[in-house]
């Protein structure tokens, strides 16, 4: 018996709205936490969110049953936010040191989604220093940052999202973890 | 051991991909350098910390703007996929389809009994056509799925198709007798015959 996922994308596949609806169920409120943590911004999160099952429901006949449907999903998703963020550089990589060294770039600049009183309300002192941490992660950093530590996904199942080696999965969430250690270290 | 090796360690540890034995060993290495259990104390708590991150709300109608924004005509694509990665093969088929249906169309097109030329003074019972005895036809005469019988006379050709032809004595057929019965001969016929129309009119 194939997993409930799939059977579902089958049905969906077949032009059942209601299958297609459990399927975001599932799935809108683990995209929408991995885009907001990705993008820091909540409308961007959700227009990432939404871009995503856009995605999914137009290339259900192209889902390769043989891999997880989770693991589809968040490649769909994650692919999306590191290419919004890359199309972010331009505009503010004038001000950022050379980008490629490990610590602050043009990511760093960005304004925070301030708008919605949730950040300045519901994070404690901690929460928020934390979050602005992760927030100027590098963005190859970034990403399996929060698939490890935010989605609570295995080494090989971020390697399988991203499409990567295990072997740079692992180097990442390495060189990421000393990011932040240095970068809490000085403020907790 | 090295500090560099033992911050490897650390994060293998974390990652919880340390083996037992090296993990006694880094206990070991902790105990000794100050330095290093102060940075795998700071690793430790930046793990859990960025763990314990709370998730965020998610807008309570997102589900149904989701929903809203997928395209409204969705059908069942699985035949037009099929046609998508197959193209030669669709292409063969429908060229199958269209040929077998043409034909088909034609040949039952003349499952029943037809009369053409001068029928006039002929009699049809069911699909026996007769030519009376003393009766003349005057011209061509073809008929389609059905036997001939001829008593009296035919001034011009007698073509019959899927049938056959029974001349009594005191029949007299001035023109050729013709019969079609298999379908190459009956298409190579309906072929020529088009032709005539197309070149004498009919």
């Amino acid at each position: 018996m194939k997993p409930i996922e799939t059977r579902l994308a089958r049905l969906a596949r077949k032009g059942d709205q209601r299958a297609f609806a459990e399927i975001v169920d599932l799935y809108k409120d683990k995209l929408f936490h991995l885009a907001y943590r990705m993008m820091n911004n909540r409308q961007e999160a959700e227009d990432v969110v939404q871009e995503s099952f856009l995605r999914v429901y137009k290339h259900l006949d192209r889902y390769d049953e043989n891999q997880k449907f989770s693991t589809w999903i968040y490649r769909i998703a994650t692919n999306l936010c590191i290419d919004r963020l890359r199309k972010r550089r331009p505009v503010y990589s004038l001000d950022a040191e050379s980008s490629d060294h490990e610590g602050l770039d043009g990511y760093a600049m960005l304004p925070s989604d301030d708008r919605t009183p949730e950040s300045e309300l519901l994070l404690s002192e901690t929460q928020r220093i934390i979050h602005e941490a992760i927030e100027t992660l590098p963005v190859k950093y970034k990403s399996v940052m929060v698939l490890r530590y935010l989605q609570d996904m295995s080494l090989q199942e971020i390697s399988d999202v991203l499409d990567m080696p295990v072997t740079t999965v692992k180097t990442r969430v390495h060189r990421g973890r000393e990011f932040l250690r240095k970068k809490l270290e000085h403020k907790l | 051991m090295k500090c560099s090796d033992a911050a490897r360690l650390m994060h293998d540890y974390l990652d919880q991909e340390l083996p037992r034995d090296q993990c006694k060993l880094l206990q070991l290495h902790l105990r000794e350098c100050p330095q290093c259990e102060a940075r795998f104390r700071a690793l430790e708590r930046t793990d859990a910390l960025v763990h314990a991150m709370p998730a965020v709300s998610v807008p309570d109608d997102l589900a149904s703007r989701i929903m809203k924004s997928l395209p409204k005509s969705h059908k069942p694509k699985a035949w037009t996929g099929w046609v998508q990665r197959h193209p030669a093969a669709s292409a063969a088929a429908f060229f199958l389809v269209v040929m077998l249906s043409s034909f088909v169309a034609m040949w039952n097109q003349d499952d029943q009994l037809k009369l053409s030329g001068d029928v006039e003074h002929v009699v049809v019972r069911g699909h026996t056509v007769i030519i009376p005895a003393g009766q003349t036809v005057k011209g061509n005469l073809t008929i389609e799925n059905g036997e001939a019988q001829v008593l009296g006379e035919v001034e011009g050709n007698l073509t019959v198709i899927d049938g056959n032809v029974t001349l009594a004595s005191t029949a007299h057929i001035a023109g050729k007798v013709k019969t079609v019965d298999r379908a190459l001969d009956w298409v190579w016929y309906k072929v020529t015959s088009w032709f005539d129309t197309v070149a004498y009119g009919s």
